[in-house]
């Protein structure tokens, strides 16, 4: 009998230990800024501190294994739209609250992660360091500087999950939807690009030809303005910042302006503050933009090919007068959150 | 100068008097838009006299939409902190006071970051100019105790004043996503990248009352500046003018402020320099403060557009350029010409 119990126990242990080896898989992968990190695939209590990859990960794994999200309103804001319909206990996570750049350890240990998830633009990240050696838990640097980025972020959730077959299905969606641009834009002949200026909200602040932003315009055919400065250092920064006259040199056929909750296109074209603006040929054409819904078409995110068809529309209005944007909006939630969009019921 | 029986330091004073006008028509001619001297100096002729050039009219704009409300706002900017710092160092007697002594530049901060990151009907401009203004009048209500601003008080009383006004900018900037952070990062650093006529209009009625009574009351401010039983003892009312100075220093820094952002250096270096060179007689001092700063501000910002070939925050310019120089005449001259 004696023997019974222990071959039970003994057997139970190696089923707990096979089964954690099996569900836990200890895997090392590269981050994006290069680092090796050992992780478990697939990671069970996630923490996200950035709103991007919170994103991506909904797409591809598992809700619960979301523990804790960043304290951020703006976060919040930006998910309160769909999140809470697909996550039920998305209001429930933890938080994880932030004081100036520093994340808070002791509001990251309550959520007692096996891996955290953040921005972060060097190795030498102070977050990173205080997480990693003070908690010991692992920590995955996001940093996104180009559309095959945001693609390549869609594999490590995959890996993060262990749902790899579910990424590339994510990955075949957002190809697809970003196929209806550039089946289009494709074929454009370069004479027919127009030069886009990006305009971020600091007007003055633009996107250099080393960013994620210089991709979609090229892939929405267009032409980043600044791949025409003459200053190698400005074109290639990821946010210069130009001056007027460099502007109006520059002379785009189109401003393309992120959401700006204190600009419109209206007042770039007719504004008092903007009269040096009016000998550039995009404001006296008409042809200022803006994104209209900064949540919706987040061109860092899995929306992206949303925010490409948005831009490619603005830039190319007869090739694409054809198209319904609503319908496009509505099926691309349905495929990649099961969720209908905007009326947020499920699928 | 004057008193001084150096000659060189006439010549000098004549010379920064007019420094604004040099720097002014030499900044027309500088900036990324190539444009031939010959057609900008036609175009100012055909300008003034009010007649029709046949330049292209991207040329027209670069020079006088672009170009000229920028140096005008830079030298309104620079005239009135280096006479807002000069203002303050005399009523404080403290030469390390800048225009932003009362929390001026926090409250500003703190009503420009509130306006781009979360109320954004409220215009940047007006949130600035109202906060900043309001950091003042708090100051000046802590530090007010029976009739009586001590300057002591005064001075505790702005240091309080902007610990609170950076902890409620800290707040909003844990709040907001990052592009807002950006915008209001690149606010804080001062900028006249966005100048226009619209921007010089609202600001020059405040600016230039508040460098006008400072002007024309500036004697008393060597009175006040031996302190408040010798200004009593002249017959004068340290009270009443030391608040007349506070609003009017206020005044014009709040208004340019509001509209450039904050630009760091000027209005602490500039009376300093100008006190070194000339003494520390306000007669002279102010109408030195206003020129100088006004043609300091307008080089410098020179620089920051076109010394590089991304936009320079101007504040960053006015350090590097202003420490050297100030550091030279500090080395050279007797407690920094407080003696």
């Amino acid at each position: 009998m004696k023997m019974h119990k222990r071959s039970v126990v003994a057997a139970f242990a190696c089923l707990v230990l096979a089964v954690s080896a099996a569900c836990c898989a200890e895997v090392t992968i590269k981050d994006d800024l290069g680092r090796e990190v050992k992780i478990n695939s697939p990671s069970e209590r996630v923490v996200f501190m950035m709103e991007n990859a919170l994103k991506t990960y909904y797409a591809v794994g598992d809700p619960e294994k979301i523990v804790a999200l960043k304290d951020d309103k703006w976060m919040r804001k930006l998910l309160e739209d769909i999140f809470p319909v697909i996550d039920p206990d998305f209001e429930k996570k933890l938080t994880v609250s932030i004081t100036g750049d520093r994340v808070d350890l002791e509001s990251l240990a309550k959520a007692n992660p096996d891996l955290v998830v953040l921005w972060a633009t060097t190795p030498d990240d102070v977050n990173i360091k205080a997480i990693e050696e003070t908690l010991g838990v692992p920590v995955f640097a996001i940093f996104v500087r180009s559309i095959e980025d945001v693609l390549h972020q869609v594999d490590t959730m995959g890996v993060i999950s262990d749902r790899m077959e579910r990424a590339a299905e994510v990955k075949g969606i957002m190809h697809d939807y970003m196929n209806i641009t550039t089946n289009v834009t494709g074929s454009i002949p370069e004479s027919e690009r127009p030069k886009v200026y990006w305009m971020w909200t600091d007007v003055l602040g633009t996107a250099g030809v080393n960013s994620g932003i210089n991709d979609l315009i090229e892939l929405a055919g267009g032409v980043n303005v600044m791949k025409f400065a003459e200053n190698e250092t400005a074109m290639t920064m990821e946010h210069p910042v130009v001056n007027l006259e460099t502007l109006i040199k520059l002379n785009p056929d189109v401003i393309y302006m992120w959401y700006n909750e204190n600009l419109d296109p209206k007042d770039i074209m007719t504004g008092e503050e903007f009269k040096g603006w009016r000998d550039i040929k995009a404001v006296k054409n008409g042809r200022v933009y803006e994104i209209r819904n900064p949540y919706l078409f987040d061109a860092f995110s899995p929306r992206m090919p949303l925010a490409l068809l948005h831009v490619a529309m603005d830039l190319h209005p007869d090739r694409f007068k054809d198209v319904d944007m609503d319908k496009i909006i509505d099926d691309f939630h349905v495929d990649m959150w099961g969720v209908h969009y905007p009326s947020m019921e499920k699928a | 100068m004057v008193g001084s029986p150096v000659p060189y330091k006439k010549y000098l004073y004549i010379f920064l008097i007019i420094s604004p006008l040099i720097a002014m028509v030499l900044s027309l001619f500088i900036g990324k838009f190539t444009i031939s001297p010959d057609d900008i100096i036609q175009m100012v002729i055909f300008n003034l006299m009010g007649a029709e050039t046949s330049h292209p009219s991207v040329y027209k704009t670069v020079v006088f939409e672009v170009r000229l409300p920028r140096v005008l706002l830079g030298m309104l900017a620079g005239a009135s902190l280096s006479v807002s710092g000069a203002a303050f160092q005399a009523i404080f007697r403290n030469p390390l006071v800048s225009p932003y002594i009362l929390g001026l530049s926090s409250g500003a901060a703190f009503g420009a970051a509130l306006s781009i990151a979360l109320a954004p009907q409220f215009p940047v401009q007006l949130s600035a100019l109202f906060f900043s203004l309001l950091a003042v009048g708090f100051a000046y209500y802590i530090a007010t105790s029976r009739g009586s601003t001590p300057v002591i008080s005064l001075l505790l009383a702005g240091v309080i004043v902007s610990a609170v006004f950076d902890s409620l900018l800290s707040i909003i900037q844990m709040a907001v996503n990052e592009r807002a952070l950006q915008s209001i990062v690149y606010w804080l650093m001062g900028s006249l990248a966005t100048a226009s006529w619209s921007k010089i209009h609202s600001t020059l009625p405040l600016a230039l009352a508040g460098c006008a009574v400072i002007y024309l009351l500036r004697w008393r401010l060597n009175v006040l500046a031996l302190g408040d039983e010798e200004a009593r003892s002249v017959g004068m009312n340290p009270e009443l003018y030391k608040a007349v100075f506070v609003v009017a220093a206020s005044l014009a820094a709040s208004s340019v402020v509001s509209v450039v952002g904050i630009i760091g250096f000027v209005g602490l270096v500039i009376p300093h320099m100008m006190r070194m060179i000339f003494g520390p007689d306000h007669t002279h001092l102010i109408p030195l403060c206003i020129t100088f700063g006004a043609a300091f501000m307008v080089l410098v910002d020179d620089i920051a557009r076109s010394g590089m070939g991304f936009e320079v925050p101007v504040g960053v310019i006015t350090t590097l350029i202003g420490a050297p120089f100030f550091a030279y005449l500090l080395r050279s001259t007797r407690s920094g010409g407080w003696e």
